[in-house]
């Protein structure tokens, strides 16, 4: 049964391990994947808690329903973040989260260092240390590909560090497959920290349901529900690169450190049906009838032989765009580059951004860098990736994330676009103002997929909005009215998704039509027997969103932090099709005051004790 | 009547293999049902679902005093049967064989099948409906 999943608590000091039942109230309060995470994170979690400390704790979560039929079988890992020093968490699909469960797993709580590089074998829920040794220096696939021929079995499933990792790169990814990674915040480094090589798992447990037949028949009406939406389609055969033409279109890309936000004319370079060129077909994580990931080969050229899957928008943007690199080949290319090193895409793009930017500004030049660093110069760029994550020279720099710019002098930290110690992404979103909130008042730092509320992109009508999102929502994204509530309702959402391990993508993602609160009650029901209606799942939403908002609060952040980069307020987009576009400080805070009430947070972004005490959450 | 595959547009997301075990055996577990995606998911990511041919001249149960129609029907086989197909598509786990009983004629794996790669069309019936 999907509740008899267990939670193990491994401490890599003296390799003790206990395995433990789940509480069912932690269950019901917190569902698994992120929530659980949260909950247990939320144990150890401090200010002082140094993130490369064996104290601070990384913990893997499947889903409540990854496993099952479902939409997605994603995997959560939280930890103290080494790159923000704040709250860390990041989410990966595949098949990793699948397998834990088909194991017996549902959670890891890994503290402790290890005195010699180990990895964790999990099968059918035994759990074994085992050296590493022979292992280190591998990358992500070549990692992957020794440890299942050294135990003769392709489909054991491995999360795993590479060369990033190990050498505590703050933005390193842990991997799986191809493709998958937990990426972003660093949670590879914190694995590094532990001398933790991989997490390899194994089952073929069975996953029993109370009433197959039931159940059976409500997964193909949620199924058809979401197959109905034109979305569900249009991800299905373009994949998230379907997304460039329109946010080149509003002017909501990063160019060159976000001095642009749109390419014109050249974006064509970089859009989805340039990649028809190198895709062979689509590909889905477990349990996803979605299938939004190209795999892809390139078959001549300078970049011949090599093939995978992806790239995801998010990578075409920061390692393309971001970077005034308009050679989509080329980006393919640098895209497999970090996923072998285990860097996470988006970071390692908006960090070369930066010193990009100082270096055509003449804040640094070579005597530092050693390399020359023009705006698409990808040889530049490949160097530096190889770098970053050996840590060589002015890689090793650049290797410390945002601390680098202790590295670079006063007049640096300006241009690193950071939010709460943490890069922003491949956008721009000074146009999209429900966006620029979201990337706000993201509990891991600037982050789109925290709320990702772009609803009022599409112009449904009005009426439409309101009714979804209980209360009056412009439909204009440039209009700041109720784009508070946007960001609220979004956040509480895809808090619920990622507790449940299903994609975003099933869900209120881009359309109003998909999945939300009553079928994932029903999902819930009758893989679990968990009774929780739709009013009370908005409020594990809620929960969620605010008990890591309380981590945060520890930590000292508040409302001073939920801001944007001074770019955003005072310097507005100089040309394009988002001219002119700024964010309004007071528009901004009035933003805020929404989105805090609706919380149940005070005026300075502090959860009350009232919302404390209604969510039920200990402190 | 046989399943028609199209490999190139499997993606790989093991929802055949989750309704086939779920509809026969009442849990979800991909390695105790009849179909398999077998993958190169370190490799070129090609997805390859293998299952039962209903072929005509039935290889597998070669030796054995049975009536063709009765055992075709049945899910459960005897794994020596596996091994005796040609082209190693009967699954086998824990010394049992699960074979493709096409669902009695409504075979559950094509309903959940979204990129359409497996595709039953029954005359008379509709093909591939439902969610795909």
């Amino acid at each position: 049964m999907v509740l008899d999943r267990k939670i193990a608590f491994i401490n890599l000091d003296d390799g003790a391990i206990e395995i433990s039942p789940i509480d069912p109230t932690l269950r019901r309060k917190y569902l698994g994947g992120r929530g659980i995470n949260m909950a247990l994170l939320s144990k150890y979690y401090s200010s002082d808690l140094d993130p490369f400390s064996p104290r601070n704790p990384l913990i893997f979560g499947a889903g409540l329903l990854s496993g099952t039929l479902g939409f997605g079988s994603r995997v959560s890992i939280t930890s103290k973040s080494p790159e923000s020093g704040h709250l860390g968490d990041a989410n990966m699909g595949g098949e990793f989260g699948a397998e834990m469960v088909k194991a017996g797993v549902s959670h890891l709580v890994i503290t402790g260092k290890s005195p010699r590089p180990v990895f964790l074998f999990i099968k059918n829920g035994d759990i074994m240390i085992r050296d590493a040794q022979k292992l280190m220096g591998l990358d992500t696939i070549e990692v992957q590909k020794k440890i299942r021929a050294d135990m003769e079995d392709d489909k054991v499933q491995i999360a795993c560090i590479g060369q990033a990792g190990e050498n505590l790169v703050r933005f390193s990814a842990i991997r799986s497959g191809l493709k998958s990674a937990a990426a972003r915040t660093g949670m590879g480094a914190v694995m590094g920290s532990k001398n933790l090589k991989a997490v390899v798992v194994r089952g073929n447990m069975d996953i029993r349901v109370p009433d197959p037949e039931k159940y059976l028949r409500a997964y193909h009406r949620h199924l058809k529900k979401l197959m109905d939406t034109k979305w569900v389609h249009a991800l299905g055969t373009n994949g998230t690169p379907l997304l460039f033409r329109p946010a080149n279109t509003l002017g909501l890309l990063s160019v060159n450190n976000n001095q642009l936000t749109s390419l014109g004319e050249k974006s064509h370079l970089l859009e989805a049906e340039a990649l028809d060129a190198f895709s062979t077909g689509m590909v889905s994580c477990f349990a996803c009838p979605i299938h939004c990931r190209h795999r892809f080969s390139i078959k001549e050229g300078k970049y011949k032989g090599i093939n995978g899957e992806g790239p995801e928008y998010a990578s075409i943007g920061s390692l393309g765009a971001k970077l005034g690199n308009l050679d989509l080949e080329s980006v393919l290319y640098l895209v497999d580059l970090c996923n072998r090193y285990g860097l996470d895409t988006i970071s390692t793009g908006t960090y070369i951004a930066w010193v990009m930017e100082l270096y055509q500004r003449g804040i640094i030049d070579r005597e530092i860098t050693k390399i020359s660093l023009n705006w698409g110069d990808i040889g530049s760029i490949e160097e530096l990736i190889h770098l970053i994550a050996q840590r060589k020279n002015f890689g090793d720099i650049i290797a410390e994330g945002a601390y680098a710019k202790d590295s670079l002098g006063k007049a640096s930290h300006d241009y690193l676009l950071r939010i709460k110690n943490f890069p922003i992404e491949m956008t721009d979103e000074r146009v999209i103002k429900s966006f620029a909130l979201g990337m706000a008042t993201s509990s891991r730092g600037a982050c789109h997929m925290r709320s990702r509320p772009s609803l009022d992109v599409l112009g449904l009508p009005e009426d439409v909005l309101e009714k979804l999102y209980g209360g009056p929502v412009s439909n204009k994204y440039s209009s700041y009215r109720g784009k508070g509530r946007m960001v609220w309702w979004h956040e509480r959402l895809n808090a619920v998704c990622d507790a449940l391990g299903y994609c975003r993508f099933a869900s209120v993602f881009s359309s109003p039509h998909a999945l939300q609160y009553q079928q994932f009650s029903k999902l819930i029901l009758l893989a679990t027997g968990i009774h929780l209606t739709p009013k009370a799942l908005r409020d594990t939403g809620e929960r969620i969103y605010t008990l890591e908002r309380m981590m945060l609060i520890k930590d000292g952040l508040s409302r001073k932090d939920d801001t944007l980069p001074a770019r955003y307020f005072d310097e507005p987009v100089p040309e394009g099709p988002a001219q002119g576009e700024f964010i309004s400080r007071d528009k901004f805070n009035e933003m805020l005051d929404e989105y805090y009430r609706l919380h149940g947070w005070d005026k300075n972004g502090v959860p009350t004790k009232r919302t404390l005490q209604r969510l039920d959450i200990e402190i | 009547m046989k399943i028609k595959v199209n490999k190139k547009k499997c993606s790989g997301c093991h929802l055949c293999e989750m309704v086939c075990s779920l509809s026969h055996i009442g849990a979800i577990n991909i390695e105790k049902s009849a179909i398999r995606i077998r993958k190169d998911d370190l490799g070129t990511s090609l997805n390859t679902p293998t299952f039962c041919l209903q072929c005509k001249d039935m290889k597998c149960i070669e030796g054995e005093h049975v009536q063709e129609g009765l055992e075709k029907r049945k899910f459960f086989w005897d794994k020596e049967r596996a091994e005796r197909c040609p082209f190693d598509a009967v699954m086998v786990f824990d010394d049992q064989a699960y074979h493709c009983d096409l669902c009695g004629g409504n075979p559950q794996c094509t309903k959940v099948c979204t990129p359409k790669a497996l595709r039953y069309n029954r005359r008379g019936a509709p093909g591939t409906s439902g969610a795909a």
